[in-house]
């Protein structure tokens, strides 16, 4: 039993922890659930002994700490598996095994590691790098890997993020097993409600660093809705019809991108004007690859490229940034942004011919369309990752043709969401097409006209909005029924 | 700031020359010299009569023309450690440039500048280009460019250039004396030299800090890959670095043989391109600094010519204090990120 009490802890002025006190029981399954920036991952990273915290105490089996090391939490059978899995993609999988473990020999870890497997119900080959492997792969090895360490008590922090719904089945049910029969603790860290409803014996709610409730399953979707977000959260609208379905904004002609490891093509896809295309698949399916291809970031081996009637046999980056395609990936702070840099350089190396009027230019932009409101001078490192976003959105110029979305709502609260989802639909009524990519399906269902679906680097649907369900995709995403649905 | 921010800072200032006093004194005990005698003895070599301030002058110039340069790549962060290359560029493309010429006047002596001035930015190109298009790390390729640049001038002196019937390390034929730069006074130093080196600083500074490409510069290099989302053509903006570098490292090597040697030596850059890369490093890379560091250095190294005559220890003890210097700017500052870290407790 691990027992926290009173735990807290500040960073600068936000209190990312206030006072959390709460019981963890062996043999149950809890799900501490969010908003992002909630306190949930400094809460986790407490107990895992990667934060000190400011003041409580953490009480494992009876004996209580003030604060715990990495390895003594592991020693007390505290094991985090991270939304990111922690492991070394060179190293073969009973390498990446053994690590943090004691000295053995590859018999040994071999051994153990099959005995494992074949106990949970899991199989791996010893000598397979990690980077041959899914990401839902590598969450089983990680977990098996802290078994093997002792753990048991198990956090995973977002584990169903970039997993098919299948993956997810076989963790969530290997988790039960874990619980039911061994008597582990495991603590489900996320923001999808319906995995906390699903699995958890008890829900424990954060909003804004506080414990505000514990409760016992099963409850109401609403009433957890309402604990998590304070009052009730509008949910966008439909997406707005396409206006000129007819019209060619942007066509591939029997085009293949070259990326750095793989190609993908021949594509042919038109798209209209105004129209929003999500695109799904697994984590190395492709999808990145199409939207770095498209802005000019990946060669364009081979086939064309149309834009507005203009066709382009080079996909050269410069080129299609002056004809308005704009690309903003995923992972932000390292590659769209410059840490150092202020608000202001940022609109001023984004708009160079804004100079003269550049800090009307800026209010008008940042704070009035997109109420942006953080000092011009603030680093983008210390801006949030919804204020990141929304200056990286105000730095494309209107009437850009075609946005290249990867991920836009990664890392940021239901609120900022729902803005960026409406600026993008704002766009879209404006006439732009928009490409997203996103690993929620949901989201990618809600907010398209049709589903681009990518499997094993290749294009293998175009699914309209009226067929896009969770299974259908899910399937298509993992590579089932692509015959079935090629057929009909 | 409150006052007490503003005490902590300066102590903190104070922290990093007194730790390298500290370590003066260790390094100087084992070679029975007393160590505040020594400080004594360097700074007065350095300072203590108008001739002397003049020859600090004349290593003044060239530091401060490198130091001045390197702010320019390492605001793209670049380490153009092949400045000292640069140098001995300069002056060799200084000295060709002047080859046909017996004589001459104020012409001949910009061109020669000119020519310095093309010779380094040249060969900075060569790291520029392998680091953009060839994936080579500039600091590997500046390092090994300085080897080759230090073989071509022995090659030269001992071969195409060698004086008529000597070939020695003591250099090409001196050149005409109307081929000099001009002297202050009876000092070492010249004024078009000293004129130079401040338009130098002001020009970088004022390209740093005040215009658009200094800003696209800044975001090239803190992050590559989002100055190609923002169409700043980073490679063509890190060449752009290094030539400007490269063009300053080889005026400095022009001023070397047109102002103090008036020829071309085997050793023209006297260690200046490494020197200023110190100078840079003890500055971390901020504008205001770097002329009084480039003094300060100047002193250092002007005054340990008089280490081995009135204290008998060897003149790199000088080498040896400003190392000490660097290294002790960054233990206090770790230190200080290391104290602030633990404060905030991750």
């Amino acid at each position: 039993m691990i027992v926290l009490t009173d735990i807290a802890k500040q960073y600068g002025r936000v209190r990312a922890n206030d006072s959390i006190s709460l019981t963890l029981e062996p043999g149950r399954i809890y799900a501490l659930v969010g908003e992002n920036g909630a306190g949930k991952s400094t809460l986790m990273r407490i107990l895992a002994g990667h934060t000190v915290p400011d003041s409580g105490t953490i009480a494992v089996r009876g004996a209580s700490h003030a604060r715990l090391t990495p390895a003594l939490a592991a020693s007390l059978g505290v094991g985090m598996l991270y939304q990111d899995p922690l492991d070394f993609p060179a190293l073969p999988v009973w390498e990446n095994f053994r690590l943090g473990g004691t000295a053995r020999t590859r018999v040994q870890v071999v051994d153990k590691l099959g005995e494992l497997s074949n106990h949970l119900g899991v199989c791996f080959l010893p000598d397979e790098p990690i980077a041959a492997l899914t990401v839902g792969e590598r969450q089983l090895l990680e977990l098996l890997r802290l078994l093997d360490l002792g753990a048991t008590t198990l956090i995973l922090d977002e584990p169903t993020t970039g997993i098919t719904p299948e993956q997810k089945r076989s963790l969530f049910g290997l988790l039960t097993r874990l619980a039911r029969e061994e008597n582990h603790t495991v603590v489900l860290v996320t923001h999808k409600l319906s995995e906390a409803l699903e699995m958890a014996d008890a829900i424990f709610v954060m909003r804004q660093g506080r414990l505000v409730s514990r409760l016992e399953t099963p409850c109401g979707e609403d009433e957890l809705v309402r604990l998590m977000f304070g009052e009730a959260v509008d949910r966008a609208g439909d997406v707005p019809p396409v206006s000129a379905p007819q019209t060619r904004r942007m066509v591939l002609d029997r085009a293949v991108f070259a990326g750095p490891k793989y190609h993908l093509g021949p594509l042919n896809i038109a798209a209209a004007p105004g129209e929003m295309i999500g695109l799904a698949g697994l984590d190395g399916s492709g999808q990145e690859l199409f939207l770095r291809g498209l802005c000019g970031l990946d060669r364009l081996a081979e086939g064309g490229l149309e834009l507005d009637g203009r066709r382009f046999e080079r996909n050269d980056f410069k080129t299609l940034h002056k004809a308005g395609v704009h690309f903003v990936p995923a992972d932000r702070m390292s590659q769209a942004l410059f840490p150092d840099l202020s608000i202001r350089e940022h609109i001023l190396l984004a708009f160079p011919d804004q100079a003269a009027r550049l800090e009307e230019f800026r209010r008008e932009q940042c704070e009035g369309r997109f109420n942006l409101r953080a000092h011009p001078d603030t680093p983008a490192k210390s801006l949030s990752g919804g204020n990141q976003q929304r200056l990286l959105l105000s730095l494309i110029p209107d009437g850009a043709p075609l946005l290249l979305m990867e991920h836009p709502t990664r890392g940021l609260d239901a609120g900022s969401s729902l803005q960026v989802w409406e600026h993008l639909r704002e766009r879209c009524r404006d006439g732009a097409t928009i490409f997203f990519f996103s690993p929620d399906l949901d989201e990618v269902i809600e907010h398209s006209h049709r589903v681009l679906v990518f499997y094993d680097r290749m294009l293998v649907a175009d699914v309209p909005r009226a067929q896009a369900t969770v299974e259908t995709l899910g399937a298509l995403m993992a590579g089932k029924n692509l015959e079935a649905w090629h057929a009909a | 700031m409150p006052r007490s921010a503003w005490l902590e800072q300066t102590l903190w200032m104070l922290a990093a020359p007194a730790l390298a006093l500290a370590l003066t004194v260790l390094v100087a005990l084992p070679s029975g010299a007393p160590p505040l005698q020594t400080l004594q003895v360097l700074l007065l070599g350095g300072l203590g009569s108008m001739s002397k301030f003049g020859q600090v002058l004349t290593v003044f110039v060239p530091l401060m023309l490198c130091a001045a340069g390197l702010l320019v790549p390492f605001t793209a962060r670049l380490w153009n450690i092949g400045i000292e290359g640069q140098v001995v560029l300069g002056a060799i493309f200084c000295t060709g440039a002047l080859m046909p010429f017996d004589q001459g006047g104020p012409a001949h002596i910009a061109l020669a500048l000119a020519a310095g001035m093309l010779g380094g930015a040249l060969w900075a190109l060569l790291a520029g280009v392998l680091k953009t298009w060839g994936r080579v790390h500039e600091i590997f390729s500046g390092l090994g460019l300085n080897f080759v640049a230090m073989g071509l001038t022995i090659w030269l002196i001992f071969g195409p250039w060698k004086r008529p019937g000597v070939a020695s390390m003591s250099g090409t034929e001196t050149l005409d004396m109307s081929l000099w730069l001009d002297r202050m006074g009876r000092l070492a130093s010249s004024w078009t030299a000293l004129a130079l080196a401040a338009a130098a600083l002001v020009m970088v500074a004022v390209l740093l800090t005040r215009t658009q490409w200094g800003l696209s510069l800044k975001a090239v290099g803190q992050n590559p890959k989002a100055a190609r989302l923002f169409d700043l053509s980073p490679r063509r903006r890190m060449l752009q670095a290094f030539a400007l570098c490269g063009a300053l490292g080889g005026l400095a090597g022009a001023v070397q043989v047109l102002g103090v040697y008036h020829r071309l030596l085997p050793s023209i850059s006297s260690g200046y391109g490494y020197t200023a890369l110190l100078v840079g490093m003890m500055a971390s890379f901020r504008i205001l600094p770097v002329p009084f560091i480039c003094l300060f250095f100047a002193v250092l190294n002007v005054g340990s010519i008089q280490l081995p005559l009135q204290l008998n220890l060897d003149s790199s003890f000088s080498g040896v204090i400003q190392g000490l210097m660097v290294l002790s700017v960054f233990a206090t500052q770790g230190l200080r990120a290391w104290l602030i870290r633990r404060r905030e407790g991750c």
